[in-house]
């Protein structure tokens, strides 16, 4: 026993549209997100036989998530599905598929008018709007205190910085090679803009100390589909397949509520284990990699990502930026659409970075090809920082 | 033991909503005491509050007073605010950790009093209560300590 490897693939990716789309629905995106893939795919609705909506995924109120696909896909029983981060959905879509449980299920998450940041919490009106203070129900939550995503992982920050003597400047490293990919990335939100400097983005508006506006992802409307299919189907769909060589996920707590001492561990925490396993399912080495998407919502996120994958050491996660690794050109670029920080976080992204890789091992990506891509690896974290983490490995033939 | 003037009216920023389950905590805020529980078992202190000990699974635990003394374990100065917050920008949430031990509780909270740019972590705070006007709660804050 083992994780199949080769046994699923990767045949189906679709991204709509990023950016501000007032004129958009949430299901309207994802429809044609689910749409897009399948026809990247060569294949139609009738074909899916497994569903992995994201945590976040849109339903009927009243309905769950598998009611509602099932219905609006025609209310045709389904094979499989799965809820969670996009990487860890894939892997265990793939186990899932070796197994005989479903043969081709579709990846799905699209939003519009929504906001991840402090602004999609609308301030009280004056006057006789709002007389009341708004009651939270999770007791311990961090909205009572003014909480929200940026401010913590501004104190994951703050308390990296303190332990391993890293500076902002060290942090806006980061967003400086991203948002040079996105330049290369026609589709980016934020490549028309140009390249920035690190200067730039110290001189960018604080949102949470330490965190500058530049070292935070952006925030826009968007879709996006991934479909995956057993060998057998993979081999009849129209694009290159990305096998998928193996995958993990793992869960923490940490819930925008409190955390343990200490954050920062030798042994690593769900990233850790996620991509350990992982990486010993596929039976391949860290310096095998080709191309990466490791998830970015912020700056201190990839330095972090890149500790507790292995790639580093603890503590050394900026020097290994500021070495050129991650940058295209070097030994594992790294977010090469621009990344959560400049391509599009949509609200849910959690499968954008497997949809580049995708791309990558396909040889589709243009001026930001990685040449020669046959090995990526895609990381997805959320629910506060690292609290939930998945990790997969897929090569193109 | 530091007890704030009452916040202004009106209070429009998110409260927590008492229930069974947490109604010794906020009865204890009132009374000037923060509460945390502790394993009758093994002694442990467990923050935030889970049905059971997270070190030994035990069920029984009794809420107890600490010293609402900490340390500053990290910060960040919040520029913009999500609603009513962002009236009052900048402000300082901080993880503070007790002095209670051995597994560390590391309590988030606003940290007010102290200018923003004077919050160091490592910092001693303690525990401050604050009435909420028209609103039947008192919250806890953190206050520069000593």
């Amino acid at each position: 026993m083992g994780f199949p490897k080769r046994q699923a693939a990767i045949v189906g990716v679709y991204t709509t549209k990023q950016g501000k789309l007032p004129e958009r629905t949430s299901f309207s995106l994802q429809l044609e997100a689910i749409r897009g893939a399948l026809d990247d795919a060569g294949l139609t609705t009738a074909d899916v036989d497994g569903l992995l909506p994201m945590s976040m995924t849109d339903h009927f109120p009243g309905t769950t998530a598998h009611q509602f696909w099932a219905e609006q896909l025609g209310e045709r029983p389904l094979g499989l599905v799965e809820i969670g981060g996009a990487s860890g959905q894939l892997a265990k879509a793939a186990a899932a598929i070796a197994a005989g449980l479903t043969d081709v299920a579709v990846l799905f998450f699209g939003r519009a008018g929504g906001r991840t940041g402090p602004g999609g919490t609308k301030a009280p009106e004056q006057g006789a709007a709002q007389t009341r203070a708004p009651r939270v129900p999770d007791d311990w939550s961090f909205a009572t205190a003014g909480g929200y995503m940026t401010s913590w992982y501004a104190m994951w920050a703050r308390r990296y910085m303190h332990e391993f003597s890293v500076t902002n400047e060290d942090l806006a490293e980061v967003a400086v090679f991203t948002r040079y990919h996105a330049t290369l990335n026609p589709d980016s939100v934020m490549g028309r803009k140009g390249e920035i400097t690190v200067e730039d983005v110290l001189a960018s508006r604080y949102v949470c100390e330490p965190l500058h506006l530049l070292d935070c992802s952006i925030d826009n409307d968007g879709g996006y589909a991934v479909v995956i299919a057993s060998a057998e189907r993979a081999r009849d769909c129209r694009k290159k397949p990305a096998w998928i060589l193996g995958g993990a996920e793992a869960y923490y707590t940490d819930f925008y509520a409190t955390i343990n001492d200490p954050w920062f561990p030798n042994q690593g925490k769900a990233v850790r284990k996620a991509t350990d396993r992982a990486f010993g399912l596929a039976g391949i080495s860290r310096d095998e990699i080709d191309v990466a998407g490791l998830y970015d919502c912020f700056t201190i996120t990839t330095i972090r990502d890149l500790e507790e994958m292995g790639f580093c050491k603890l503590g050394e996660g900026a020097d290994y930026v500021k070495e050129g690794h991650l940058r295209l050109g070097g030994s594992m670029p790294t977010n090469t659409d621009g990344g959560l920080l400049s391509n599009s976080h949509c609200g849910d992204p959690s499968g954008m970075h497997t949809i580049e890789v995708v791309r990558q091992l396909r040889g589709e990506c243009g001026a930001r090809q990685v040449p020669g891509a046959r090995i990526g690896v895609s990381l997805q974290q959320g629910w506060a920082v690292h609290g939930m983490a998945s990790t997969l490995i897929m090569a193109a033939d | 033991m530091a007890i704030l003037e009452a916040a202004p009216a009106p209070y429009l920023k998110p409260l927590p909503e008492v229930r069974p389950e947490n109604k010794p905590f906020f009865d204890a805020l009132k009374n000037h005491q923060f509460v945390v529980p502790r394993c009758d078992d093994c002694g442990d202190y467990n923050w935030v509050p889970y049905p059971a000990c997270r070190s030994c699974l035990s069920e029984n635990q009794t809420w107890t007073p600490v010293s609402g003394d900490a340390t500053v374990y990290t910060f960040t100065v919040c520029h913009r605010g999500p609603g009513a917050f962002n009236a009052e920008v900048p402000y300082v949430i901080a993880l503070g950790e007790l002095a209670e031990q051995p597994r560390p509780c590391l309590v988030l909270g606003n940290l007010v009093g102290t200018a923003p740019e004077d919050v160091r972590v490592g910092m001693p705070i303690t525990i401050a209560y604050q009435e909420i006007p028209g609103e039947d709660i008192t919250m806890w804050r953190w206050v520069a300590r000593g």
